[in-house]
């Protein structure tokens, strides 16, 4: 076990170093001259050679690669994100700011997602076939193919437009929080439900079972205790890429409900190509994402002792 | 489940049809005739500049499933290179070629591909390189999975004792175990590349106007959310049945491979 962990910590450590090459390396070879842009951004008109050359010199536009991927490394590594060659100003706070609505709506989205998918998987599992359980997988393809871009416009036309009963644009109250979270959630839990749905029928075929049942034990005892440990393996397995589900709809539905949130935070830096802001976003992300990856496949080992530790 | 057929064929019908069945030039602007509601004159009603809705939809089909299809192949080719690299090449060649798709693989796909496409520059070339870079690592830990538990299978020390190496094991030994499931993976990530080519088409980050792209369709539509909601309807509806279609035939596949793996 101590072994499988070091393993699986290094492995990590070695996937994110890849990252920070990964980002690097797109950001050194974007298109453009970040000099000029930055200088546009800053002067507005006023460009001149002068003065491209020297935001050039004060950014560091003028070092070789690896030179400077081992400057823009070391700082990263003290968790210092440097600051914003477009605002001048210091990144985290701003990521910070941005974090702090992005985080709670995540959160919301991903509790509508189980709260409504773990129901609906188990009433639909009660009669394999039946009305609900067509229903709940009829939902869930459906979910799965609506972009989060496009429910959330629809759910802006009805709530916002039509009935007037929500706020859609912005993000100054919480009731600001209910549309985009109900546009993600529902996204979460049309894949949850086809997961725990195909999970729970899947252990129900276990042949474990009928000799549990044979020993006596309770009906209710081999759902709770048996049934639904085993349904819960294919839940934390597709975790990583809810989580990845969950961010990619974010992107797009912080900018559709003008919400000040990491999505939003991303897309402006990429349009003002700012670098500092980018890499801040991505690097975080990869970072969050490895270490989730990370805990996934500590936890996955423990629920299920058959994991050897040699599988990828 | 003949339906999904049906479904498919008649996609791949209006797909390739479009141009002829569209009643307008889909980029003609016709001012006088802007915002129009749905009407005899166009069907699905005209956008803010008065192009025909309905042509730009037919045409858009060709932007969004043909991108779609181009993508998925060139990341297939990708990944199935790298997981059959990883493979067959040794333990060094396995390990660089995993770490290497765990680091893809640790950044979101939309979100990575919103980043490379944006940096890069809007445009078709940028959308299909983001999309295809970061879509490929799904194929790569499949046809690695697949590759390994073949090696051990007796017709391939046989083929090896016979003096076959490296590509015409591959060609001759793996391939053939590898297409069932690469095709079902294959449905999965055309849907996936439909979804992502709207969704940077809608953040302006895809297919550039004046051509007729879906989510570049949603982009223009939504400013006009309150005065012509309808408009904003039929693109995301065209994509949403494209992804569904694609989805369940991908399923269907799925059922049928498991059946057969069961009765073999």
């Amino acid at each position: 076990m101590i072994k499988t962990f070091g393993g699986l910590v290094m492995r990590a450590i070695v996937v994110l170093f890849g990252t920070a090459i990964l980002t690097f390396a797109l950001l050194w070879n974007a298109p453009g001259d970040p000099a000029q842009a930055i200088a546009m951004a800053r002067f507005d008109a006023l460009l001149t050679e002068e003065v491209i050359d020297q935001v050039r010199e004060e950014v560091g536009l003028n070092r070789s690669f690896w030179q400077a991927f081992g400057d823009w490394l070391g700082p990263l590594l003290r968790l210092d994100l440097g600051y914003s060659a477009v605002t001048g100003r210091p990144v985290w706070p701003d990521l910070r700011t941005a974090i702090g609505y992005t985080f709670p709506l995540a959160f919301v989205a991903l509790a509508i997602g189980l709260v409504s998918s773990v129901p609906l998987a188990i009433l639909a599992t009660k009669r394999p076939g039946g009305f609900i359980d067509r229903f709940a997988v009829g939902i869930a393809s459906l979910g799965n193919a609506i972009p989060a871009y496009w429910l959330g416009l629809i759910l802006i036309l009805i709530f916002a437009v039509k009935l007037a009963w929500l706020p859609a644009l912005g993000a100054s109250t919480p009731a600001h929080a209910i549309l985009p979270a109900l546009t993600l959630g529902l996204g979460v839990a049309a894949s949850l439900t086809r997961i725990i749905r195909s999970g729970i029928l899947e252990a129900r075929g276990q042949p474990f079972l009928p000799a549990i049942r044979r020993r006596g034990v309770a009906e209710r005892s081999v759902g709770r205790d048996h049934i639904a440990p085993h349904a819960a393996i294919p839940v934390v397995t597709v975790f990583g890429l809810e989580l990845a589900f969950l961010l990619e709809g974010l992107v797009l539905v912080e900018v559709i409900f003008g919400r000040p949130g990491l999505g939003t935070f991303l897309v402006q830096a990429i349009l003002a190509r700012d670098f500092s802001h980018v890499q801040a976003v991505v690097v975080l992300t990869a970072l969050v994402f490895v270490i989730v990856n990370l805990i996934i496949d500590l936890i996955y080992r423990v629920i299920d002792p058959r994991i050897g530790e040699n599988d990828a | 489940m003949r339906s999904v057929w049906v479904l498919v064929i008649v996609l791949i019908l209006l797909a390739g049809l479009g141009p002829m069945l569209a009643p307008y030039d889909p980029t003609a602007i016709n001012i006088p005739k802007r915002l129009s509601p749905p009407s005899v004159e166009f069907l699905l009603g005209t956008d803010a500049l008065g192009r025909d809705i309905l042509s730009r939809l037919l045409y858009g089909a060709r932007w969004s499933l043909g991108l779609a299809f181009l993508i998925s192949v060139i990341s297939l080719v990708i990944g199935t290179t790298i997981g059959l690299a990883a493979a067959l090449g040794g333990k060094i060649a396995d390990w660089v070629m995993m770490r290497t798709t765990d680091t893809f693989l640790a950044f979101p796909e939309l979100v990575a591909a919103i980043v490379i496409a944006g940096l890069m520059g809007a445009g078709t070339w940028s959308l299909i390189f983001a999309l295809s870079v970061t879509g490929w690592m799904r194929y790569a830990r499949v046809t690695r999975g697949i590759g390994l538990s073949v090696q051990s299978r007796g017709y391939v020390l046989q083929a090896r004792l016979a003096g076959l190496r490296g590509w015409s094991i591959a060609r001759w030994h793996y391939l053939p175990s590898l297409i069932p499931s690469l095709t079902v993976v294959w449905t999965g990530m055309f849907a996936r590349a439909i979804l992502g080519i709207s969704a940077l088409g809608f953040l302006g980050f895809g297919v550039q106007p004046p051509n007729p792209e879906w989510g570049s369709m949603l982009l223009d539509a939504r400013v006009h959310l309150r005065s012509t909601p309808l408009q904003m309807i039929w693109p995301g509806l065209a994509v949403v049945i494209c992804v569904l279609a694609i989805n369940l035939t991908g399923d269907a596949l799925r059922d049928a491979l498991a059946k057969r793996d069961t009765y073999e």
